[in-house]
């Protein structure tokens, strides 16, 4: 399930070199330039994860793990250093390729669920096909409620996000990161904001999602939550500590 | 590179698709009727969810369209419903005057010239009516050749017939409201010689020649030659309506062309031609009456209506950046899940759209109603009728531009913008606001420490967004400086007509008959109680001739009493008369305005009752607003027109010293009437000072109220503005505000520092306007002197305007900031860790 720092590698036509793990992060640096100077973020970060993995990432505030889950996502871009997902060169792409990218293939889940207000719930899971055009539009609703089911709260289909709790907006915005059927999901302290029964819940909602067949990757404060994952990489000062391989 | 991975991706994730529970029971899915891509359903459900907004954008470009139709619509409605039918008239390029009473052959002899296309005779009286109140009316009687056939200045018959007997009258349709007189009903006519008569009214007509009763009390009417017989009036013509040949409408041919009349027709037949009218105020041959008038209103009204459609662009561009600033997060969203720039482009435009189209279907039908009433309005000031309006394709062709490319052109450069922001700085950044202030004004504002820190604070937030505060400045200090030139416009016209009342500085004129002499005149005036002062003055109508004999612009000259205290001239240039002048005369300035060469030292020749005598120009007095008068010494005028103590108006002063009050001026006005009339010196209705500048005032009353209109809308226009921006900033400074909550600002302080932020920008847009307002008023104080007065007025900054759109600066700053306001100070600090 899950590979190691030695992976088979062959060069790909593109020029960038071909890797047989699903996320593949190499030599990965970010700079911040603030008024108060350069802070580095990530110092040469490396990287593997293989498809159906699900990793939790910790460390404490400011060590760089929600800017190294970032880099997975295309939200943020590196100084220096390459970010190889499915064999596509994340890093070189331009934000519109990303964006495009990322709503194929990688669902995001923020702390804050980020659903649109003026949206019903089913409206906002069914958003992500409308901009990839990935289903045909007569198709869309009923997905977007089968997913809700998935997530169980299909009775809130047609509540606006404001009038439902914090643990189901949680489930909304999985089912929305779901909604294009990507083969990975990062998930950036989706139960900072949740109470621990909700938050075990969103747990065991992942941990179905990865025995179904989806790589995880999941950034938390909670360490029991992180050792429950089957991977925990643990970062620090901008550096992987623990977890680096498996 | 990237697109052939992304295929390959998508080739890839086809197999990873999650499988759900097929016996687990579905929840009803609520589908709509029609199923639409959810990214219009949320640029929808936006709308909806903010309707004031959504309203205020709407109402904003719906305000600059709806301009832009009412204008339009209205010069149409003008063009073909007054201006086309004015024209199937026949109008007359000019009347000439011509003495002594002539017959029809005369007229035929005239229309044999071949410089003449058309001509008719008339023969006019001048006479008195009452209305049923007591009111007097002047009232001219014309009498035509032959009522079946009208050649010149037709007019058609609305009631009754068009043709009159003997002791029957036809009236224009305007003289017989102010009369109070139908079809059936009785006029008595007085002529000057105190003698009534009885006139049927079997007919009235509607002659747009005519200028309505309302603006100079002359109320019109016609009657058959046998009538004026009957009436004791000699037998005979004594105006020729002329059209010449073409260009019939060119002023200097049509002067040119009755010179030629002159010449070879009437003074070789024994006829003198008195003087040539063109009608009305029009300076155009064969024009309608008003329509330089018109064309000036409809110039300015252009240029507002533009400038609203501006600020509707600028209003747009504020209100797009508010909804852009509020969902910056919602954009970083969007695109984290897959949505392109593009995508998020086309779905900010569409909404601007959808306002666009809403904003037309509100401003076409309030543009054409609008265009109605702006018609109406006018022709019932002018005397014609609204047939109808419609939507010409031009109109609706340049609203729908308008009203979807403006707000477009205007949505597009914050929609780029706003939309250019990673999704990394949306979702983690946005909220933490400028930490870079390091500009002039900046650190400049940072220094002043003697204010509190609520105030330093509001002053300091009002110069963060720079491009915003620029923007909502440009609008309101646009809105403001209209506003104040509007006020300016409206003091340079009045201070013009208090200007020249220094050439009205008398209580009561009478005008008085040719044949009675100055010294009875004089005389018989003191002889009423109550009348301390009372001057004789004379005047005539006069030609310039130019120094290769040709004839240039008509002039008044009038001839003053020594030591005179009804006038008090302003001098431009020179000195005015001296007791026993000689030939030496004082211009108007506004004599210039066609004999441009004159100044004072030169020569003047006039041609006064078919002689020519020439004059030295010693002064130039200030304005008369369009009234070309040449002063001279009595003895002079009498030498030049050949009158024994000639006396045209005895002007009154009930004291020496000041003048009187309205109701002592009416007082002596009915008293002198009465006397004059007893004495058998005149029969003629005195005027009052104020009702003669109600006169003048009432002309260009009508632009004003436009103006004030518009002004008024573009102040909402620049509120809605103000509004909008202030919702950004507090919007923006969510998070700073929960951090002044949670260091103890009470909700009173955080209120107060975004009302006085709204009121600063109020304030800063008031200097801006007051700067901007002086050649703005200029510009337009001048295009409406030229359009109502034919000349620009001298310019009078109105500090009335100035202190008034102060207080309104003000209170629309605390206005629009007002909601923003309370918005914020109810934000706790609980909400504001939310807002992340």
């Amino acid at each position: 399930m899950s590979t190691n720092g030695n992976g088979h590698k062959h060069k790909h036509n593109n020029g960038h070199e071909h890797s047989e793990h699903l996320i593949d992060l190499r030599d990965l640096v970010k700079v911040y330039r603030t008024p108060a100077g350069d802070f580095p973020a990530l110092r040469g970060i490396n990287l593997k994860v293989g498809r159906g993995e699900f990793v939790s990432v910790v460390g404490k505030s400011g060590s760089g793990k929600t800017t190294l889950i970032n880099m997975i996502t295309g939200i943020d871009r590196p100084t220096s250093g390459e970010i190889v997902i499915a064999n596509a060169p994340v890093h070189s792409l331009n934000e519109d390729q990303i964006a495009q990218w990322r709503g194929r293939n990688l669902g995001v889940v923020f702390q804050f669920f980020q659903l649109l207000p003026t949206l019903s719930v089913i409206e906002n899971v069914m958003i992500p096909m409308d901009l990839c055009n990935t289903y045909p539009l007569r198709e869309r609703r009923g997905r977007a409620m089968h997913l809700l089911e998935l997530v169980d709260i299909a009775e809130n289909a047609n509540k606006l996000p404001s009038e439902i709790s914090g643990g189901q907006q949680q489930r909304a915005a999985i089912a929305r990161a779901l909604a294009n059927d990507p083969p990975i999901v990062c998930a950036d302290e989706p139960t900072g904001n949740l109470d621990s029964v909700t938050a075990d819940a969103i747990f065991d909602l992942f941990a179905d999602l990865v025995s179904n067949g989806k790589t995880l990757l999941m950034v938390t404060h909670d360490e029991d939550l992180a050792d429950r994952a089957q991977r925990k990489i643990v970062v620090s000062d901008g550096n992987i500590i623990a977890g680096e391989t498996v | 590179m990237a697109h052939e991975i992304l295929h390959e991706q998508e080739i890839a994730h086809a197999e990873d698709t999650i499988e759900v529970p097929a016996e687990r029971e579905r929840p009803r899915v609520k589908a709509p009727l029609i199923e639409i891509p959810t990214r219009w359903v949320k640029i929808l459900k936006d709308m909806w969810g903010n309707k004031t907004r959504s309203l205020l954008v709407i109402f904003s470009i719906a305000v600059g369209v709806a301009a832009i139709g009412m204008i339009r619509t209205g010069r149409d409605v003008i063009e073909n419903d007054l201006f086309a039918p004015f024209l199937l008239t026949n109008p007359s390029s000019a009347s000439l005057y011509i003495a002594p009473l002539f017959d029809t052959d005369l007229a035929h002899a005239v229309e044999g010239m071949p410089e003449v296309e058309r001509v008719e005779a008339r023969r006019t009286v001048a006479a008195f009516a009452f209305d049923p109140q007591g009111k007097k009316w002047d009232f001219g009687m014309e009498a035509v050749p032959d009522f079946k056939d009208i050649r010149v200045n037709q007019f058609d018959v609305e009631k009754g017939i068009g043709t009159p007997g003997v002791r029957e009258v036809l009236l224009e349709r305007r003289s017989a409201d102010s009369l109070g007189v139908t079809v059936g009903d009785v006029v008595t006519v007085q002529l000057p010689d105190k003698n009534t008569y009885p006139l049927t009214v079997v007919g009235i007509v509607h002659d747009l020649s005519k200028i309505p009763p309302f603006l100079f009390n002359e109320t019109n009417a016609y009657v058959t030659m046998d009538t004026l017989r009957w009436m004791g009036q000699g037998d005979g013509y004594n105006r020729l309506d002329v059209i010449t040949s073409e260009p019939s409408t060119s002023r200097a041919h049509v002067v040119e062309v009755a010179s030629q009349v002159r010449d070879r027709t009437l003074e070789p037949a024994g006829y003198a031609l008195g003087s040539i009218a063109f009608g009305g105020f029009s300076s155009k041959p064969r024009s309608f009456w008003s329509q330089d008038q018109i064309n000036g209103i409809n110039v300015v009204l252009n240029a507002m209506s533009i400038m609203c459609m501006l600020l509707s662009g600028g209003l747009v561009i504020n209100t797009i950046s508010a909804i852009l600033t509020q969902q910056v997060k919602q954009i970083g969203v969007l695109r984290s899940i897959g949505g392109r720039r593009a995508q998020i482009i086309e779905m900010y435009l569409t909404n601007v759209l959808v306002f666009s189209v809403l904003a037309l279907i509100i401003a076409i039908p309030l543009g054409l109603l609008g265009g109605f009433g702006l018609a109406s309005f006018f022709a019932d000031r002018l005397n014609f009728d609204v047939r109808g309006v419609s939507l010409s394709p031009s109109t609706l062709l340049i609203q729908v531009a308008a009203g979807l490319l403006i707000p477009l052109g205007a949505a597009l450069l914050p929609v780029i913008a706003g939309t250019n922001i990673s999704v990394y700085d949306a979702v983690y950044q946005y909220g933490i606001s400028g930490s870079g202030r390091n500009g002039i004004i900046d650190r400049q504002l940072n220094r002043i420490q003697t204010l509190t820190r609520p105030l330093a604070m509001s002053i300091r937030n009002t110069f963060r967004n720079k491009a915003r505060l620029g923007f909502t400045l440009a609008t309101l200090t646009l809105a403001g400086a209209m506003f104040i030139s509007v006020f300016s416009t409206r003091a340079s016209l009045g201070a013009q007509i208090t200007e020249m009342q220094r050439y009205l500085l008398f209580d009561v004129t009478v005008p008085i008959p040719r044949n009675i002499s100055v010294y009875i005149a004089e005389r018989e005036a003191r002889r009423v109680p109550g009348v301390a002062v009372a001057e004789g003055w004379a005047n005539t109508r006069a030609n310039v001739i130019h120094a290769d004999n040709s004839e240039g612009g008509e002039v008044e000259i009038r001839t003053t009493p020594d030591k005179s205290i009804t006038i008090a001239p302003e001098m431009v240039a020179g000195r005015w008369l001296l007791p026993d002048d000689g030939r030496n005369v004082v211009i108007s300035y506004d004599v210039l305005d066609h004999e441009p060469d004159l100044k004072v030292g030169d020569s003047l020749t006039l041609s006064i009752n078919e002689k020519q005598r020439t004059y030295h120009i010693v002064g130039i007095a200030s304005r008369h607003i369009n009234r070309y008068v040449v002063y001279m010494d009595y003895g002079q005028f009498v030498k030049a027109t050949g009158w024994a103590d000639p006396v045209s108006e005895v002007r009154i002063r009930v004291d020496p010293a000041h003048l009187g009050t309205r109701p002592q001026q009416e007082a002596v006005a009915k008293a002198v009437e009465q006397h004059f009339r007893d004495a058998g010196i005149s029969q003629s209705h005195p005027h009052i000072l104020p009702e003669t500048l109600d006169q003048i005032s009432k002309s260009f009353d009508i632009v004003l109220i436009f103006l004030i209109i518009m002004a008024s809308l573009l102040s909402i226009v620049g509120g809605l503005g103000l509004a909008g921006t202030m919702s950004m900033n507090v919007m923006e400074r969510t998070r700073e505000i929960g951090v002044l909550r949670a260091v103890g600002a009470s909700s009173r302080a955080v209120r107060r520092i975004v009302l006085f932020e709204g009121m600063v920008v109020g304030l800063t847009s008031w200097l801006l306007s007051v700067l901007l307002s002086y050649p703005l008023g200029k510009g337009l104080s001048d295009s409406v002197g030229v359009a109502v007065f034919h000349s620009a007025s001298p310019y009078t900054y109105s500090w009335q305007g100035m202190i008034g759109w102060l207080v309104l600066a003000t209170l629309i700053g605390a206005a629009a900031s007002l909601a923003p306001a309370r918005r914020a100070s109810r934000l706790t600090v609980r909400q504001v860790l939310a807002y992340e």
